[in-house]
């Protein structure tokens, strides 16, 4: 799977890594020691992957963490991870195959015991984040050490792909064991080991000399500096006081492209600006004024004044790169405020609405925003806005207060498409907040993306869920992030994944 | 009318800033009537452009017009300043007062909360006020308001220390005056001069700490135009369009230094033994 | 003698104990009467109500408000500032990474005010109601008006991007790579010294005006001295006083501005840690960094005045 020149090239610079280890010959060793500086929007809300919330946290925890699938950065089809295979032998059951000798840092196996634990305390853990993932799995039993038989409650074909997320983070048991946990001491058996964690400052880690990916990682240590405002970010980057800057805003991109020293690297993403609409209650409970709602947004016009034209415009969950979107649904709302207005007038509201909405506090959310009122405020529609942070919003909205009627947020992807649409869709999906169920096919369109195998299938499967939710507009999608780095000259193979949310095991310093 | 003639007269740096204020509350009103665009208008076409013509002073990010956005930014930068110091002075004025006039044990409590309060970096617990009360420019100059109460207690609470010994108190006292109407006819007159001067000067304390507020995204919510809100989208932008974050700036210190001079000026005013220097 | 002075410190000591009470009862106060329910937020997605009761149960929020505070006083009073919501961190940790290096751009703006702001305050005063005079207390009014942040940024603009002569951004620790630390420290320090600056000049100016122009002054003037001799050796030595006074106010002041500062050169200081607890309503963070930075402005005033003492023997408590 990896080119052989790498292997017998790291082999030698993992031998002179464990003359570290033994002390032969620690001075000169240490100052090659590389580092990999990145700069990083977001203090993680915990290392613990089965109960953190936050979809920015996987920038850290990939590192940290093996999970027991991967997946191909281009496409986000399922490649091996820590499970070398996996097969359903029946509609009911998966089969893992693990890879053989996989260590954590605390130097314990991760063999078929260390992952039925994990699995397990994904279903039972009182606050795990990740129980919607592992909804289907009924039961774990290990086949010796080496294979994992998952029973699964109703078929689930996205199983696999969603155990590259969270649910698939391998933690070492005897570190879950020990009375404070892992939030903040992570455990697990990716390519870097934790060292330090300073709140709203520096994440360090420092490499797992015995990874199971011979070769991997390429640097010795990585650094994460926590910097929220991107801005300043790439300003760090531009100054060499780091080497990496991930998920800058649009409007930089001309600052990288000025900056001599930079290197920009594009690409898509399944992130994707929304707003998540309460179906429950009015004015949103009624079809004429979702519609109407997506009629009046120019997306165009958004993509041009909040990312400089570089993001997708969009009616779904899928971008044209991915392998399930379906181009008949591109121009399904159009920019037309007259349709628009004629919608509201048939709904009894022709002069418009007004509805209350949740939204973030920061600088480019603002910007969104100012440009998503002026668009809305021509066809009479007014936004409140009640701004508070990602995670005070997001519990106002989707907790129990059900504050507000929209939510303008961000869906930030999943490796399958059947968890985004289950749990924004299903009437038991924890992003429809008002769990009502307004198309009655949905429940069985749903189920049957989840039980197909073949890609061709599932393909077609999707279609379906995927014009239902736009025929009804279900919520109101806007664009797809485009994903837009920087890095300075040292660092080489550098590359975007579809997920946006960067992995470094491959990234090399000159 | 006539004494303020011949104050001003007297006085060219107090005139100024009078002035400048003036226009400036003026230009507040009026600036729906003569900003050139509206505020919030956008142009795709027009982002980031350089002064010209057409746009004065340019356009910002979302190509609406900078200084349409400066003119109606004034009054929510006035308002907030006003109102913080509205808010410090209900709480704190009332509280020195009595604490001064009581005396005691109630003074002695008073005292400790207030310098109690005083020890607390201003900003920091409004910062920490306004994220609990909910973002927002009220809630912020609420708590801005808060941190200046415990000045403005100190300061009565000190005037009325003094004017209570003098001999016209302790006559209405003898004649069966009520406390309150002690406080209200003998006290509070002549007590409140160098209070008036404080709150001029908090004035421009309050603008900085709407321009701080808005900076962080605390203060004043889009699409109102803020001064400190322009500041952190300029931040932004400033290896594109660095000419961005000069105008809200020199707009906040000189209303700032407006309400300083003015503060001053009336120190001088207000205060005999300065006049007859 | 000494005895005294040492009655002195342990006498004004004890008295920071009830200011610091008051000073923690008033920020909980503030935070707590506030609706809104963090449990909702820590519980997450898919978050059911018996979770949500659970987690609420687990910080302590179902408690009665009192018993809540007397809990985390109990706990602050042994060293424990009770832990963030939203990461598990130990606040005290947190703190403790935190306030080097905000005290480093609050330290070396000091001390830039005061190695500026005495010299033109004496300058000012020296030759008062003159052009020296007029220029330098109209600098001073305007450090006292110029919006920090404002001139942070134009330093970040100037010296950073375009002379590309100093960090942007950032900030380093002073015990690993001192160099590093102060350039990181000059541009925020700067910024904040502005307004430490005019409040140098300006207390500075009119406390030695007030010397200047006592009865004691006065008769050495009569008496022929010689008016240099006259500033240095006791004028200047009112000098001390007032810059201890000042000092107390200063060191408040700065480390309220550094909020903002901190936020536009991306500092991991106190003013981030809060501003980024603030909005996401990590109640324990802001309780514990108000907590800290009352109780640093509380020692350091309790130091000036011990100091006072010492140095003006008519001060007596």
């Amino acid at each position: 799977m990896m080119p052989m020149n790498h292997l017998r090239r790291r082999d030698v610079l993992l031998g002179s890594g464990a003359a570290v280890l033994t002390g032969a010959a620690p001075r000169q060793v240490q100052a090659a020691a590389t580092v990999l500086r990145v700069s990083n929007r977001a203090n993680p809300d915990g290392l613990d992957p089965a109960t953190g919330i936050a979809g920015s946290d996987h920038v850290a925890l990939y590192p940290i963490y093996a999970t027991l699938v991967e997946w191909d950065y281009a496409t986000l089809k399922a490649r091996p991870g820590i499970a070398e295979e996996w097969s359903f032998p029946d509609p009911l059951t998966m089969v893992l195959k693990l890879r053989s000798g996989v260590l954590f840092h605390d130097g314990t196996p991760c063999d078929a015991a260390a992952v039925k634990f994990n699995l397990e305390r994904c279903v039972n853990e009182p606050r795990s984040s990740v129980k919607g993932d592992v909804s289907s799995i009924a039961s774990v039993e290990t086949r010796g050490t080496d294979q994992v038989v998952v029973h699964l409650k109703l078929p689930n074909t996205a199983l696999p792909l969603a155990l590259s997320d969270r649910s698939g983070m391998m933690i070492s048991p005897k570190a879950l064991a020990s009375p404070n946990g892992v939030v903040r001491n992570p455990v697990g058996a990716g390519p870097w080991k934790f060292v330090s964690w300073q709140d709203n400052a520096r994440i360090v880690l420092a490499r797992n000399e015995s990874y199971f990916k011979p070769g991997f990682p390429r640097i010795d240590n990585l650094e994460f500096t926590i910097i929220p405002e991107l801005n300043t970010g790439l300003r760090s980057v531009i100054a060499g006081e780091n080497d990496i800057v991930f998920r800058v805003e649009p409007p930089q991109k001309v600052v990288i492209d000025r900056a001599k020293n930079l290197t920009l690297v594009m690409g898509p993403t399944l992130y994707v600006h929304q707003f998540f609409l309460n179906l429950s209650h009015p004015p949103f409970d009624n079809l004429k004024l979702r519609q109407a709602l997506n009629y009046a947004i120019d997306r165009e016009a958004f993509n041009k004044a909040t990312m400089m034209g570089l993001a997708e415009p969009t009616n779904t969950l899928l971008p044209k790169s991915h392998w399930a979107h379906d181009p008949s649904l591109d121009a399904a709302y159009p920019y037309d405020p007259a349709q628009a207005r004629r919608l509201m007038a048939e709904a009894g509201v022709g002069n418009g609405f007004e509805f209350n909405v949740l939204g973030y506090p920061d600088q480019t959310a603002q910007q969104r925003q100012e440009v998503l009122i002026e668009q809305l405020g021509k066809v009479g529609i007014r936004m409140k806005f009640t701004r508070a942070s990602v995670g005070d919003s997001s519990a106002m909205y989707f907790g129990p207060e059900k504050r507000g009627d929209a939510l303008l947020a961000a869906w930030t992807g999943r490796p399958d498409p059947s968890s985004s649409y289950s749990q924004n869709f299903a009437k038991e999906g924890f992003y429809n907040t008002g769990h009502v169920q307004l198309v009655p096919e949905m429940p069985e369109a749903l189920a049957a993306a989840q039980s197909s195998v073949d890609l061709d299938q599932r393909r077609e499967t999707f279609r379906r869920v995927q014009k239902l939710v736009v025929d009804n507009a279900l919520f109101c999608p806007l664009v797809f992030d485009p994903e837009i780095d920087a890095h300075g000259p040292r660092v080489k193979n550098y590359r975007p994944n579809l997920l946006g949310k960067p992995k470094f095991d491959e990234v090399e310093l000159a | 009318m006539t004494a303020l003639l011949s104050w001003l007269r007297r006085d060219l740096r107090g005139a100024i800033s009078l002035g400048f204020l003036a226009a400036l509350t003026l230009l507040a009103v009026l600036a729906p009537l003569i900003a050139p665009y509206s505020p919030t208008a956008q142009s795709v076409a027009e982002m980031l452009a350089e002064p010209s013509g057409a746009h004065w002073l340019g356009t910002d990010d979302l190509g609406r017009d900078v200084l349409s956005r400066l003119l109606h930014a004034i009054g929510a930068s006035l308002y907030a300043s006003v109102l913080a110091v509205a808010v410090g002075a209900a709480i704190g004025i009332p509280i020195g007062f009595v604490s001064g006039f009581v005396g005691g044990w109630f003074d002695e409590a008073i005292s400790r909360v207030i310098d109690t309060l005083l020890s607390f970096p201003g900003i920091v617990l409004a910062v920490g006020v306004t994220g609990a009360l909910g973002i927002g420019l009220t809630n912020g100059m609420i708590a801005v308001g808060i941190v200046f109460s415990p000045t403005l207690a100190r300061l009565a609470r000190a005037q009325t220390l003094v004017i209570k010994h003098e001999l016209y108190v302790d006559a209405a006292r003898c004649f069966g005056a009520s406390p309150w109407r002690i406080i209200r006819r003998h006290i509070m007159p002549n007590a409140i001069q160098p209070v008036i001067v404080q709150l001029t000067l908090l004035l421009a304390m309050g603008l900085l700490a709407e321009a701080s507020l808005s900076f962080l995204g605390l203060g004043v919510q889009p699409p109102t135009p803020s001064w400190g809100a322009m500041l952190a989208r300029a931040y932004s932008y400033m290896e594109i369009a660095p000419e961005q974050m000069y105008a809200p700036g020199l707009a906040i210190l000189f209303t700032a230094l407006a309400f300083n001079a003015l503060g001053e000026s009336l120190r001088i005013a207000l205060d005999p033994t300065m006049r007859r220097r | 003698m000494m005895g005294k002075r040492v009655r002195l410190a342990l006498r004004r000591a004890a008295q920071v104990i009830p200011v610091l009470i008051l000073a923690t009862l008033v920020v909980f106060l503030l935070l707590h009467l506030v609706p809104g329910d963090p449990a909702v937020t820590l519980a997450g997605e898919n978050a059911t109500e018996e979770h949500i009761a659970e987690i609420r149960h687990f910080y302590g929020f179902d408690q009665p408000l009192a018993v809540q505070y007397l809990h985390w006083l109990a706990n602050a009073a042994q060293g424990d500032l009770s832990h963030s919501l939203i990461s598990s961190e130990s606040v005290r940790t947190s703190i403790l990474q935190h306030f080097p290096a905000t005290l480093l751009i609050v330290g070396l703006a000091m001390l830039l005010s005061i190695a500026v702001g005495v010299p033109l305050g004496i300058l000012a005063a020296t030759h008062q109601g003159g052009p020296i005079d007029t220029a330098v207390t109209s600098l001073a009014s305007l450090g006292v008006a110029l919006p920090n942040f404002w001139l942070a940024m134009i330093l970040v603009g100037w010296f950073a991007l375009q002379l590309n002569l100093l960090p942007a951004t950032g900030a380093a620790a002073l015990t690993e790579d001192p160099v590093s630390a102060l350039r990181h420290a000059i541009l925020p320090a700067v910024a904040l010294s502005a307004g430490g600056i005019a409040e140098v000049v300006r207390q500075l100016r009119s406390a030695l005006l007030e010397v200047l122009s006592s009865q004691f002054v006065r008769t050495l003037y009569a008496k022929g001295l010689p008016p240099r001799l006259i500033l240095w050796k006791h004028v200047l030595r009112n000098v001390g006083v007032t810059l201890l006074t000042v000092l107390g106010i200063l060191f408040n002041r700065l480390l309220g501005a550094t909020v903002v500062v901190e936020a536009v050169f991306a500092i991991p200081g106190m003013g981030s840690l809060i501003v980024q607890a603030a909005i996401a309503k990590d109640f324990p963070v802001v309780q514990g960094v108000v907590f800290a930075m009352v109780l640093v402005v509380i020692l350091t005033n309790l130091l000036i005045d011990v100091l006072y003492s010492m140095l003006d023997p008519r001060v007596s408590v």
